[in-house]
C-alpha cells in the first residue's frame, strides 16, 4: 500500500513545486528565462558609438543608451553589477540562430521587415535626421531635395541613414562604407560631399571626431523608421517584462532626461522638408 | 582506348615499311556485372552521403528558421534587381583589371628576367615590387589607395575610389601573376635559348619569338585561375564605397535581416565561376595531349 502511494506523493510534491515555483520567480532577477539568471545580459556594438555610449565602455554607464540600460535593469529588481554587457558587431546582432543575450541595444531601428526574424521592444528613442558636410561642399546652403540631389552622398551599410537617402531624399548611387568611420574618412577624403546621420551622432561627430565638418541641415522624419528599439531573439518571452519597465521608465522622465544629457545640442539649423 | 593508339610513338607509316601493319590490341569485353557493380556502388555511396547530409540538415531544429532567413524565395527575388545591377560591377571591373593585370605582370616578368648589368635597377624594381605587393593583404592594399590617395588631392590625379581601389587589386594580382609568368619563363627549356642564340637572335628577341610565347602557353592554366580568384575578390573594393554584388546583398541583409540575397549574389558568382573553371581544365587539358602528341 505504502509502495503504491509514494510515487503519487513524490509526483504530487513535484508538481506542486513546479507550480508555485515558476510564477514566483518569473519578472524577478532569477526568472528561469534569462539568458543567465540572475543576470541581465545586454549585447551591445563592438566599438560602441557616442553619445549613446561614451569612451566604448558600456559599464561605464556614461551615455544615453547605456544610462537607459541601466535605468532598466533598476526597474526590473537587478543590481547594477548584475547587468553584463556582451560585445557584438552589427553583423553578428542581425545574423539568425540562438543570441548569447537577454537584448541587444545598438541604435537598431524598428521596420516592418527586420520584425519577421527577430522581435523588438516597444521604441525607446526616435532621432531626427541630419546632413553633415564640410564647409566647401555643394550642400551648403541647398534648400530643396533637388538641391540636395546634386551632391554625391555616402552612408554606412546597415543603418537606416541610407535606406533614408533612396527612399526620401530619391538618390540612387549612394556610396556604402563598412563602418561610421569609413563613411567620416571619405567625407574628409572628398570621395563624398555629404552624409546622414542620425542628429545625437551629427553632433558629436561635428563636435569631437571632424570639427572641419559640421552639420548643414536638418531633415524631416521617415515614416517607415519607427525608431530605436531592443532587440530580442524571435519570440523571446521576455519582451513584455522588459516592454513594461521600459513604459515606467519612459513614464518617469528617464530617456528624456538622457537626452537632454547626452544627445542635445544648441541649434540653429535650416530644415530641408521637400 | 583511342587516346593510347594516338599516344603510340612509332607511327603506321614506320610498321607498314617492312611487316605490314601490327594486329590491333584485343578488345577486353566487360561482362554485365563488372560494368553494372560499380555503378551501383558509386551510386549507393552517393545517395547515402548527400541524402544523410540533406536529411541531417532538414530535420535539424532550426532548420525552418535558416530556411525563413537564407532560402528564402520571395527575398532572394525581391534583392535579385539590385545585387545583379552590382554585379555587372563586379563584371566591369574584372574585365578591366584582367587585361591591366595580363600586361602589367608580363612587364614585371621580362623586366626580372633581363639579365646584363644595365638592367641591374629594372630586376632589383621587380623583386622589391613582388615582394612588397605580395606580401601584403590585398583588403589593406585597397583600404589605402581607396581611402588614402584620393586624400591626398593630389590635382590631375583621378579621386575616385573605384579607380584607385581597382588599382591596388592590379598592382596586387600582378605581383602573384608575374611570378606565375617567370616560372612559365624559368620552364622553357634552356636549348631553346641557346637555339636562339645560335640564330642570332639579340636577348630581346629570344624573348620575344621564343621565350614568351612558349612561357604564356606553359602557365595559361594557372593564369586562369589567378583570373577565377580575382573575380571574387573584386568584392574586396566594397570596402570603399564601391556598390559590386556582395555589398549590394549585405545593405538587403542589414535593411531586412534576411540572409537571401548573400545567396542570390552567390548563385550569380557561381553562374561565372564555374562555366570559366571548366574553360581553364579544358584548356589544361588541350596542352596536355598537344605535349604528350609532340613527343619524338
Amino acid at each position: 500500500m505504502v509502495r503504491q502511494v509514494v510515487p503519487f506523493l513524490a509526483a504530487f510534491g513535484l508538481l506542486f513545486g513546479w507550480v508555485s515555483a515558476t510564477p514566483a520567480q518569473e519578472r524577478t532577477p532569477n526568472d528561469p528565462r534569462l539568458f543567465t539568471p540572475g543576470k541581465l545580459t545586454v549585447g551591445t556594438g563592438d566599438p560602441v558609438f557616442p553619445p549613446w555610449m561614451l569612451n566604448d565602455d558600456p559599464a561605464g554607464g556614461e551615455g544615453f543608451e547605456n544610462g537607459l540600460v541601466y535605468a532598466l535593469a533598476e526597474e526590473m529588481g537587478f543590481d547594477r553589477e548584475d547587468v553584463v554587457w556582451v560585445r557584438q558587431s552589427f553583423e553578428e546582432t542581425i545574423a539568425p540562430g540562438p543570441k548569447p543575450y537577454d537584448f541587444a541595444i545598438q541604435q537598431i531601428s524598428v521596420t516592418e521587415a527586420r520584425s519577421e526574424v527577430v522581435t523588438f521592444s516597444s521604441v525607446y528613442y526616435q532621432p531626427d535626421k541630419a546632413v553633415v558636410a564640410l564647409p566647401d561642399s555643394p550642400v551648403v546652403g541647398a534648400s530643396s531635395f533637388a538641391e540636395l540631389r546634386q551632391a554625391r552622398w555616402g552612408a554606412t551599410v546597415g543603418t537606416t541613414d541610407l535606406d533614408y537617402l533612396e527612399n526620401i531624399l530619391g538618390i540612387t548611387n549612394v556610396a556604402v562604407y563598412d563602418d561610421q568611420a569609413g563613411t567620416f574618412q571619405a567625407l574628409q577624403g572628398g570621395l563624398i560631399d555629404a552624409t546622414v546621420v542620425a542628429l545625437p551622432t551629427a553632433l558629436f561627430v561635428t563636435a569631437v571626431q571632424v570639427p572641419e565638418a559640421k552639420i548643414t541641415a536638418l531633415l524631416p522624419p521617415d515614416e517607415n523608421d519607427r525608431g530605436h528599439g531592443l532587440l530580442f531573439e524571435k519570440d523571446n518571452p521576455l519582451v513584455e517584462w522588459v516592454n513594461e519597465a521600459l513604459a515606467a521608465v519612459i513614464e518617469r522622465g528617464v530617456v528624456e532626461e538622457l537626452a537632454n544629457t547626452y544627445l542635445r545640442g544648441d541649434l540653429d539649423i535650416p530644415e530641408i522638408t521637400e | 582506348m583511342r587516346v593510347e593508339g594516338d599516344l603510340d610513338p612509332r607511327s603506321p607509316t614506320d610498321w607498314s615499311s617492312g611487316m605490314g601493319d601490327p594486329p590491333p590490341p584485343a578488345k577486353k569485353v566487360l561482362t554485365v556485372s563488372e560494368r553494372l557493380i560499380p555503378f551501383a556502388i558509386s551510386l549507393t555511396s552517393v545517395v547515402v552521403v548527400f541524402g544523410g547530409l540533406a536529411l541531417l540538415i532538414t530535420r535539424s531544429e532550426q532548420w525552418p528558421r535558416v530556411q525563413l532567413q537564407f532560402f528564402n524565395g520571395r527575398a532572394m527575388l525581391e534583392a535579385f534587381p539590385t545585387v545583379l545591377r552590382g554585379f555587372w560591377t563586379n563584371l566591369a571591373v574584372w574585365g578591366v583589371a584582367l587585361c591591366c593585370i595580363a600586361l602589367w605582370a608580363l612587364v614585371l616578368a621580362v623586366f626580372r628576367s633581363l639579365n646584363g648589368p644595365w638592367f641591374a635597377p629594372l630586376r632589383l624594381f621587380t623583386v622589391i615590387y613582388i615582394d612588397l605587393f605580395r606580401g601584403l593583404p590585398a583588403l589593406l592594399l585597397v583600404l589605402l589607395f581607396g581611402f588614402g590617395i584620393p586624400a591626398l588631392q593630389i590635382p590631375g590625379l583621378p579621386r575616385s575610389s573605384l579607380f584607385w581601389g581597382g588599382m591596388a587589386m592590379v598592382l596586387s594580382y600582378a605581383a602573384y601573376a608575374a611570378e606565375v609568368y617567370r616560372s612559365g619563363m624559368e620552364a622553357v627549356h634552356d636549348g631553346q635559348r641557346a637555339a636562339a642564340k645560335a640564330l642570332g637572335l639579340s636577348q630581346w628577341q629570344t624573348l620575344r619569338y621564343a621565350i614568351v610565347p612558349q612561357a604564356v602557353r606553359n602557365v595559361l592554366p594557372a593564369l586562369l585561375n589567378l583570373a577565377v580568384a580575382l573575380q571574387k575578390d573584386v568584392a574586396l573594393l566594397s570596402v570603399v564605397g564601391v556598390r559590386d554584388a556582395v555589398r549590394e546583398a549585405q545593405i538587403y541583409t542589414a535593411r531586412t535581416f534576411n540572409y537571401s540575397s548573400l545567396v542570390t549574389a552567390a548563385l550569380l558568382f557561381l553562374v561565372t565561376t564555374i562555366p570559366l573553371a571548366r574553360f581553364t581544365d579544358s584548356i589544361a587539358r588541350r596542352d596536355r595531349e598537344r605535349r604528350l602528341q609532340r613527343t619524338p
